[in-house]
């Protein structure tokens, strides 16, 4: 998680001349927080790769009936809370775009509607956690299933943190057309938060 | 002597991979063998000393050559070596030839795999449970019962099939002698093969890192003859049959119904406990534990009862507490348990 | 005394540690307060354990590792950068947060060094119990103990940072760039790793010893041991999260920071090297930290990834801690070696004054390893009762494996042919580690080849085939480049007379030691056990005593490095008459690397041809590369 927060919160104007001269070459396009951060999500992504390999072994290899016996998923509380999550995706690169275009109302709505949207996720996955009926300690099934969404949940719980610092500093007034990568870096994470939560969710409450 | 380099290398290659070899093959590093399974591996062992030793040989002596020719010598410190960039043909060459070797002894380790794991019609099949830290085996009976021993007898030229479980954590049955092992699995049962062919005892190892006994998770395995075999089996029925079948070892055992508890207690002794503990009277010469016959004298029964139930309560001075399982309180009946106390206070005294 | 608090600083440091046991306790307690447990203030496993997450990171939070992201996200102005945090003006400054890559790179390169002695020793220990059959000096639980922290501290704290201590003093330089590409998650990388070696370490005053149950920690044996099995899970997430920082950094800085004209076929083969491994440690790292969470979820809170004996009997599955742990760790070897494959080319090509031969095979080839290594990890797994056709498809890579392999041996040999070759120090550990890095590659395959291995697997056989990778491997590797880039770094020359001695007695000794073990395993002496068969007390003593002797070799290392900083020549800028831009600056090179990004003109091994250049900097008096550079101008620590 040191890693996140480093390469995740490395993003703020002038951040290129923090060492001293001579100034480096750029010998490629790519700007080097964008490539960090894209590099950091395959780190990620590869995390969650671990997770899913227990799953297919608890579930495919050793053919463990999915859900554990007497155990129910709720799929539509879940489908639910997947939309919001989207949702949240598109109010950020609402956000976004705002902010490119110099529309600071329409940033401040964006960012604080993603950030509004991501707790509720939070909340209703919580709120699921507590309505389920069975714990991780109940049979494997339980403890991958509670593994891969609480692994997310994880990342969403980060991704908020991160979120409402921008936020905060959007409401503060930093950011501008020119200087925005504070907000465009933070937001690839969140659309990766969001779109691992599709795979989770098909892969674990769907298939 | 002014021959060309690579001649000479060629030269001292040659002489130096022969004596490697001839080492390698001659002397037999292995422990004897008594399986089939044994010949085709240590044949493969064989293979693999004649291919590697020349390559070895083939980079050391080109090393110890170029140290010699071409090292720096007075007044060539700001010379530099001719500027070659590479070679296609040579680089061709060296990756095309070891992916060959390579192939073709992969090809040949496949079909001593395909050899050694081929599958018998008239196959012996014994259970082989690892526990923290003593092996049992259990062989099917007929009429239902299985007879459980804490050493491996098996009669010669049988093909054999393993079954192996494990009670609490991973450990590893392997038989040195017959050069296979595998591993003990918590929750799934893994298999292996081997046909004994020569008469003798020989060791039963734990190759998995299983906790603080490891290294004394040992017994023994005796090939005999067939007709000993029976014989065995005869003798290891009739004392089960005395002890109300005890063989049933686990809980399955213990219906000990009026059968002399002394007697149930000498039959659990041999297939549980013999393995780590010396018993004159029972006739195990385990090891890993103290020797019961001395360190037993004087104890009361409920001592006795308490070392079993509770091992590490009272640890035996010069042994250290966490080997002995502490789970027999469970594994096995309560029958035998008093069994197990009557006869060790009866032989302790 | 508060304002000290209240600065950066090993002050606020040892306060942050304090408060961070102290909410650790609160949290452990008011959680279990809230689950209605009974004694919810006592119960020691539970607060060691968050303890041991909180800890670190509360003294990384006091010594200042995130002080600049949290003004930065508490929307303050941040600080005007003024450089203070970067460069040594004295030995203070490496004892402290600093962003600079050369000081960066000595804290990584000396606190690994500290462990690779701490690890030793405890090796040391493992060979006096081993001496004789029987148990002499440690019980069973000790002595696993013994092996588990030898091979994670060497592993997690001596090969892979050491590697990464050299790339980060000498890669930058290397390509042109003034620093890394992250300073500041540079300083935060280095200093997770004395709080993992710190973890690891401790380990042995935990109730019940030292986590026990190998370097592999296989479940379910490490999820019901005593309480030191959580420094493991714990300390290696920390050196995991830093091994993955300092990886992507690597990769941004070669791939946005390169000085202008160094196109990537000009990159000196220890840039590809480092780019290689990084490529694996962010791609492969996050399975070892997923398979310690698992670990960690079953003994802390319950959870059943590994118990097999739930319900059915068929719930959890043992065999998928091997595969997530593998997946991440077959990588790992190449991790450990992939680096010291660069420092090699460097060494080679410019000892025996010759361009190195093949050198676009020699990117390519370390390119094809890195494929190959994501495919081959079942086959330490050839007798875990896993699905049999596995092993299959894992022997034929495994094997292929040592193809691009090969061809680094075989381009390393060309290019020594009708070299001028300088056998001084770095050059012999290079020579040693083509002979023995062979041989313990061979015993790889042959371990390849599953009938085989289902003999020797979890015996000595692969204990000395482990010795001769990492230690005939990687270790001499590592001897060789720090010999090399030492009067870089220090400013000074090391004795070649000591460096000499160090080289032969380490050569010697560790065949002695080693070689034997192939024997043991083929006759069958099995792997991790305290005490063992009379029949193998000969060789075992043989080997305990060269183990000594291969120790205190060290101990001439050490001295050597100590006393040449202190006392040593002073070096000139470029010795080696080498060609590749860190020697063009002066020894040690300044606090900014350079004072104008040089340009590169052509490839970094071109000796032997006339005139080459390989960097032209804006000042003439470095313009010509091959001249031996002036004496240091720039202050040279003492
Ligand atoms: C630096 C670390 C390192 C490196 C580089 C390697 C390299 C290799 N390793 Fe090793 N290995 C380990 C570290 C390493 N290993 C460790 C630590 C373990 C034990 C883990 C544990 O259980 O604790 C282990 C265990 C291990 C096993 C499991 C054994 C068992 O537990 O049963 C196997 C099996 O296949 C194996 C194979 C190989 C192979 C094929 C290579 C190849 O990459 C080698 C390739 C190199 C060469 C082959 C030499 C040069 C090539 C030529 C000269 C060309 C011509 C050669 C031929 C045609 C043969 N290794
Ligand atoms: C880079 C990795 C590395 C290095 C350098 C070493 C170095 C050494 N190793 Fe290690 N070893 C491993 C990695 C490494 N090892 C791994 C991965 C395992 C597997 C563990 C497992 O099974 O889980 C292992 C296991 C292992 C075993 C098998 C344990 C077992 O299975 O029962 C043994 C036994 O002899 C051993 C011995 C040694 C010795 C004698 C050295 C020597 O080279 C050490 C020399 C260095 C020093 C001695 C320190 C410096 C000197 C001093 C501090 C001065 C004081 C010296 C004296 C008092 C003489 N190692
Ligand atoms: C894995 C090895 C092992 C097995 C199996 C084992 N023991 Fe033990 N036993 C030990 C060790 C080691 C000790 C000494 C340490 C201790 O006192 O706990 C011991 C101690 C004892 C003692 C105490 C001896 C004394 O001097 O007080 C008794 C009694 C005993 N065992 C009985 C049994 C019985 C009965 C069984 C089988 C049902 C059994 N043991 C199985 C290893 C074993
Ligand atoms: Cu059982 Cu090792
Ligand atoms: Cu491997």
């Amino acid at each position: 998680m040191e890693a996140a927060s480093a390469s995740t919160s490395l993003h703020h104007p002038g951040e290129a001349d923090h060492h001293g001269p001579p100034e480096a070459h750029r010998s490629s396009r790519v700007d080097p927080q964008l490539l960090g951060m894209l590099l950091f999500i395959i780190s990620e992504i590869m995390v969650f790769g671990a997770f899913f390999t227990a799953y297919f072994f608890i579930r495919v290899v050793d053919g463990n009936p999915w859900p554990a016996a007497g155990t129910e998923l709720p799929k539509a509380i879940a489908g639910v809370n997947a939309g919001i999550l989207l949702s949240s995706s598109i109010t950020l690169h609402w956000a976004l775009e705002s902010i490119r275009r110099g529309n600071r109302a329409a940033f401040k709505a964006g960012m604080l509607s993603t950030f509004l949207l991501g707790s509720t996720f939070l909340f209703i996955q919580i709120n699921e956690y507590v309505h389920i009926g069975f714990a991780p300690y109940n049979s494997a099934q339980a403890s991958i299933f509670y593994g891969l969404t609480g692994l997310h949940g994880a990342h969403v719980a980060i991704g908020l943190m991160i979120l409402l610092i921008v936020t905060v500093r959007a409401f503060r007034g930093h950011y501008s057309p020119e200087a925005h990568r504070g907000v465009e870096i933070p937001g690839i994470y969140w659309h990766f938060v969001d779109l691992m939560w599709i795979v989770v969710y098909s892969t674990v409450y769907l298939l | 002597m002014r021959r060309h380099p690579v001649a000479q290398m060629v030269v001292v290659g040659a002489i130096a991979s022969a004596i490697g070899i001839a080492i390698g093959l001659s002397i037999d590093w292995f422990p004897a063998s008594a399986a089939k399974q044994a010949a085709p591996i240590d044949t493969l062992y064989d293979v693999l000393m004649i291919v590697s030793v020349p390559i070895f040989v083939l980079v050391t002596t080109v090393i110890l050559f170029a140290a010699w020719r071409f090292r720096m010598r007075p007044g060539q410190e700001q010379q530099d070596g001719p500027p070659i960039h590479g070679n296609t043909r040579l680089e061709v060459v060296w990756t095309a030839v070891p992916a060959i070797m390579l192939v073709s002894l992969c090809s040949y380790a496949y079909a001593v795999l395909h050899d050694i794991e081929k599958k018998h019609s008239d196959q012996l099949v014994v259970n082989v449970t690892g526990q923290q830290f003593a092996w049992s085996f259990r062989y099917a009976q007929p009429g239902g019962r299985t007879l459980m021993t804490t050493d491996l007898v098996l009669p010669k030229d049988r093909p054999v099939l393993f079954k192996v479980h494990a009670e609490d954590v991973i450990h590893d049955f392997w038989v040195p002698a017959f050069r296979v092992k595998i591993d003990a699995v918590p929750g799934i049962t893994t298999e292996v093969r081997a046909t004994p062919d020569r008469l003798g005892t020989y060791p039963v190892v734990c190759a998995e890192l299983c906790g603080l006994g490891h290294s004394v998770m040992r017994t023994r395995a005796r090939v005999v003859t067939p007709a000993a075999y029976i014989s065995w089996l005869r003798d290891q029925n009739t004392a089960a049959a005395g002890g109300g079948a005890a063989a049933g070892g686990g809980a399955a055992g213990g219906g000990a119904a009026g059968g002399d508890p002394v007697a149930l207690g000498r039959s659990t002794f041999t297939s549980n406990c013999g393995s780590c503990h010396t018993l004159a009277d029972a006739g195990t010469t385990g090891t890993v534990g103290p020797n019961l016959g001395t360190s037993l004298r004087g104890q009361s029964a409920d001592e006795i009862r308490e070392d079993i139930l509770d091992p590490d309560k009272t640890i035996t001075p010069g042994f250290q507490p966490g080997v002995m399982p502490s789970g027999f309180g469970d594994t096995l009946s309560a029958q035998q348990i008093d069994g197990l106390v009557a006869y060790l206070t009866s032989v302790s005294r | 005394m508060t304002a000290k608090l209240r600065v950066a600083g090993w002050y606020r440091a040892a306060l942050f540690l304090l408060l961070a046991i102290g909410f650790a306790y609160l949290l452990v307690g008011v959680g279990r307060v809230a689950m209605h447990y009974d004694d919810p203030w006592s119960d020691g496993y539970a607060i060691t354990t968050v303890g041991l997450i909180a800890a670190p990171l509360g003294f990384l939070i006091g010594l200042g590792c995130f002080d600049y992201w949290f003004y930065w996200a508490s929307g303050r102005p941040t600080r005007p950068e003024d450089h203070s945090s970067h460069g040594a003006h004295s030995w203070k400054d490496y004892f402290r947060v600093n962003t600079d890559h050369k000081v960066i790179g000595i804290q990584y390169i000396c606190s690994s060094f500290f462990f690779l002695f701490v690890g030793g020793l405890l090796a040391m220990l493992m060979r006096a119990e081993l001496a004789q059959p029987g148990m002499q000096f440690v019980d069973t639980a000790t002595f696993n103990g013994l092996f588990s922290v030898h091979a994670a501290l060497l592993i997690f704290l001596f090969v892979i940072p050491v590697f990464a201590g050299i790339a980060n003093y000498v890669l930058p330089l290397m390509i042109g760039a003034p620093d890394m590409a992250f300073p500041r998650l540079n300083a935060l990388s280095f200093w997770m790793l004395p709080c993992a070696g710190l973890l690891l370490s401790a380990s042995f005053f935990a109730p019940g010893g030292a986590f026990a149950s190998g370097w592999t920690a296989y479940a379910p044996l490490s999820t019901d041991m005593p309480l030191g099995q959580v420094f493991f899970t714990i300390g290696v997430q920390f050196a995991g999260a830093s091994s993955i920082a300092t990886a992507l950094n690597f990769l941004v800085t070669i791939i946005t920071m390169r000085a202008p004209g160094m196109s990537f076929f000009r990159m000196p083969l220890l840039v590809w090297a480092n780019f290689s491994t990084s490529l694996l440690v962010v791609i492969a790292t996050p399975f070892i930290a997923a398979s310690q969470f698992f670990v960690l979820l079953d003994r802390a809170l319950g959870f059943n990834f590994f118990d097999a004996f739930v319900g059915a009997g068929k719930d959890g599955s043992v065999l998928m801690y091997q595969h997530v742990f593998w997946f991440y760790s077959h990588p790992a070897v190449y991790i450990m070696m992939l680096p010291g494959f660069g420092i090699v080319s460097e060494i080679i090509s410019v000892k025996s004054r010759k361009p190195i031969f093949g050198y676009r095979m020699m990117a390519f080839s370390l390119l094809a390893i890195v494929v190959l290594g994501f495919t081959v990890w079942a086959h330490h797994m050839f007798v875990s009762g896993m699905q049999s056709w596995i092993r299959i498809p894992m022997m034929i890579t495994t094997a292929i494996i040592a193809v691009p392999t090969g061809i680094k041996i075989f381009s390393w040999l060309a290019t020594l042919w009708r070299g001028v070759l300088h056998l001084d120090t770095p050059m012999l550990f290079a020579l040693g580690f083509l002979t023995t890095f062979t041989l313990g590659g061979i015993s790889g395959v042959m371990l390849a080849m599953i009938p085989f291995d289902i003999y020797v697997s979890d015996t000595y056989f692969i204990v000395a085939h482990i010795h001769y990778v990492l230690f005939g491997g990687s270790l001499f590797t590592i001897f060789a480049g720090i010999y090399y880039w030492y009067p870089k770094m220090t400013g000074r020359m090391y004795d070649e007379r000591l460096g000499k001695i160090h080289f032969w007695c380490t050569f010697v000794f560790f065949n002695v030691t080693f070689a034997p073990m192939h024997l043991l395993g083929l006759d069958g002496m099995p792997r991790r056990v305290a005490d063992y068969a009379a029949q193998y007390e000969p060789l075992n003593l043989m080997i305990s005593i060269a183990s000594f002797f291969l120790g205190l070799s060290m101990l001439i290392f050490l001295y050597n490095m100590v006393a040449s900083w202190r006392g040593g020549p002073k070096a000139a800028a470029n010795p080696w008459r080498a060609l590749t831009l860190e020697w063009q600056v002066s020894s040690p090179p300044p606090i900014f690397n350079f004072d104008a990004v040089p340009t590169v003109v052509g490839g970094p091994y071109e000796y032997g041809v006339p005139g080459a250049v390989h960097g032209i900097f804006q000042s003439p008096a470095e313009a010509k590369p091959t001249h031996a550079g002036s004496v240091a101008t720039s202050p040279t620590r003492e």
